[in-house]
């Protein structure tokens, strides 16, 4: 047995009402990779992502996470998630949204805590309300919300979003640390020079993976210098195979 | 100043609010509904009530011929106006009818009656009271005095004179007529504030925790926790009897402060037993939680969440046995009345204060509020369905 697959979803389709939101995707994401869902707004990647949670119903298909058949409510104890906007409770200090999160997922340990604080560099606003943080600040602790129970997979829908570069930069290289220490990352973006700092991409779009592979393969299949560039071809290649 | 300004922007907060159509039909719907309700509390026919009588009296016949028995005069007076429905009773009955409400009052006639009001030339009525209305109380005793006063007027002709009010020594007038009261529960010391303290209390028990647990949910919603939480191994269950023992404990304080307030400060009366009173509360607490979990799902504002009460707190108010009992509404209106878990923690909770019974005899009340709560939380579980697979 080589890596282990985290998350494999087969066939797997999403309708709301005539939109299909997800049309048809087939994931295996292995264990330690930091996998990049790469699209523009509205293409799917949240909807995917809800759905690998549980928190929506395929209208068909099947997903597996860390080996057990979805919706399955034990397993997200070691699932981190972020969502795209912050989601905290205002009237709660970041320390105690964090420990919330945290135990709700089973985790009791302070240490774990006060790393994910040190780790979003807050811990001079551990004990400020949320209320009075600015939009970068509740998306810090947002963050460490996600994986201060240590989880071993963490969805990371566009955590990047209000995150200034230097911080940016710190995000990525604590993401590559953990994945490092064996944790999947599933992170959302539609930035193309995260993209390049992903192991793996899939390019989405309305709904279906045009492509999938490391950023070098990606680029090298069209010709491109850019992932931009080479997103652009996908597109446009996909659309005139489409239409007859 | 811009004439054009404000009336682009008066404009335009106009279409906001035309946008919810949900307020404009309340603004409308809501006052009509709450003053129908309340026009036809108000005018219904007043209640016909139901009181025992219990005749022994003898009578007495003159020499003359004519022979006059004042309780049957007295009985049938009582029986010929429209307010009340006279029962014959035996004695042995009285208080076990008292007790199970078949009659509200009872009066007894001695087998003297007659005889001791021609020695006397005065009146003494013996009337028993259920006595846990002190209006309904007051209603019964000032009409039977009226009955007797004009039974007695009515005697003119019979050759027995009507007595007229004399003085007594200290220059008050006396009437012919008096009453000697007993109550089964309360008393003369028992005024309405008693008789509505007990639906204070079962209101706010539920009122505040409704609108916490309301807007506690939709901020959950609005600010997106509940999706966090959803992604969390928290099930639908264990998020609503979360809320229900976070906010029903505070619910539970807030009353039994005012129950503190209402028994020691403003000086209601109270006899039943206080851990019974803080289970009816805390039902109630369990009630206004899950009311307001389920009605958040159809608040998408907090504004919205303020249109609740009108609907949710005035027909229990009106309906729910608060000021009319629900025995006297209008037959079409009582169905509803039995809908509402307000007038079950009313009837439980003055069962308890007014008349001191223990569970023994309010567990039925107090086993449908529970069913009303169960059903909610069940409610509230399944309305979560749509966040929390």
């Amino acid at each position: 047995m080589t890596s282990e697959l985290v998350l494999e979803t087969a066939g797997l389709h999403k309708d709301f009402g005539r939109i299909h939101a997800v049309d048809g995707i087939d994931l295996s994401i292995k264990s330690g990779e930091i996998y990049g869902l790469i699209g523009p707004n509205g293409s799917g990647k949240t909807t995917l992502i809800r759905l690998c949670l549980g928190l929506l119903q395929p209208t068909k298909g099947s997903i597996q996470l860390l080996g057990k058949d979805i919706p399955n409510k034990a397993i997200l104890s070691n699932v981190g998630y972020m969502t795209q906007a912050s989601a905290l409770y205002e009237e709660l200090t970041i320390r105690e949204n964090i420990a919330f999160f945290a135990r709700m997922c089973g985790s009791l340990e302070q240490d774990w805590i006060d790393e994910a604080i040190t780790l979003v560099d807050l811990p001079d606003r551990a004990h400020s309300l949320v209320r009075t943080l600015s939009g970068g600040m509740r998306q810090r602790t947002s963050l460490a919300c996600a994986l201060a129970h240590r989880p071993r997979l963490l969805m990371l829908d566009e955590p990047t979003v209000g995150v200034d570069p230097q911080l940016r930069a710190i995000f990525w290289s604590y993401f590559r640390r953990l994945a490092d220490s064996g944790v999947t990352l599933i992170i959302s973006s539609h930035v193309m020079d995260e993209a390049e700092r992903c192991d793996r991409l899939g390019f989405i779009r309305q709904g279906k993976v045009l492509a999938e592979g490391t950023s070098d393969d990606l680029r090298q299949r069209k010709g491109s210098h850019t992932l931009e560039e080479a997103f652009l071809r996908y597109v446009s290649d996909g659309d005139a195979g489409g239409s007859i | 100043m811009n004439l054009q300004r404000i009336s682009i922007l008066a404009g335009r907060v106009m279409r906001q609010v035309l946008r919810d159509r949900r307020t404009v039909a309340l603004i409308v719907l809501a006052p009509i509904i709450v003053l129908s309700l309340g026009t036809i509390l108000f005018r219904s026919d007043p209640p016909v009530i139901p009181i025992g009588v219990v005749n022994e009296d003898q009578g007495v016949s003159f020499p003359s011929g004519v022979s006059i028995n004042l309780g049957e005069r007295i009985t049938d007076d009582l029986a010929a106006g429209d307010q009340l429905q006279v029962i014959a009773l035996d004695e042995s009955e009285v208080e076990n009818l008292l007790r199970d409400g078949t009659v509200q009052a009872a009066v007894f006639f001695p087998s003297d009656f007659t005889t001791s009001f021609l020695t006397d030339h005065h009146v003494a009525l013996n009337l028993s009271l259920e006595g846990s209305d002190p209006t309904r109380s007051m209603m019964i005793s000032t009409y039977l005095t009226q009955t007797a006063m004009k039974t007695l007027a009515g005697l003119a002709g019979t050759g027995v004179a009507m007595p007229a009010a004399s003085q007594n020594d200290e220059g008050e007038t006396v009437l012919p007529v008096s009453l000697n009261t007993n109550y089964l529960y309360g008393g003369e010391q028992f005024d309405t504030m008693d008789y509505i303290a007990p639906v204070y209390i079962a209101l706010l028990g539920m009122f505040f925790v409704f609108l916490l647990a309301c807007v506690a949910f939709l901020r959950e919603r609005s600010q997106g926790t509940i999706e966090r939480l959803a992604a969390t191994p928290a099930t639908r269950t264990e998020i609503v009897l979360g809320y229900m023992l976070g906010l029903g404990l505070f619910g539970v304080i807030q009353v039994a402060v005012i129950l503190f307030f209402t028994v020691w400060v403003i000086g209601i009366h109270y006899l039943g037993s206080l851990a019974l009173l803080l289970l009816i509360i805390a039902i109630m607490a369990i009630v206004g939680v899950n009311l307001g979990i389920l009605a958040s799902a159809f608040a998408r504002t907090e504004f919205q969440v303020l249109q609740f009460i009108p609907l949710v707190v005035f027909p229990q108010v009106l309906l729910g046995g608060t000021f009319w009992a629900v025995a006297d509404m209008p037959a079409f209106l009582q169905p509803f009345a039995y809908l509402m878990p307000l007038y079950y923690a009313n009837v439980a909770l003055r069962d308890v204060m007014l008349k001191g019974w223990g569970l023994a005899e309010i567990w039925p009340n107090l086993a449908i509020l529970a069913g009303f709560g169960i059903l909610l939380v069940i409610l509230s579980i399944l309305m979560m369905q749509r966040e929390v697979v």
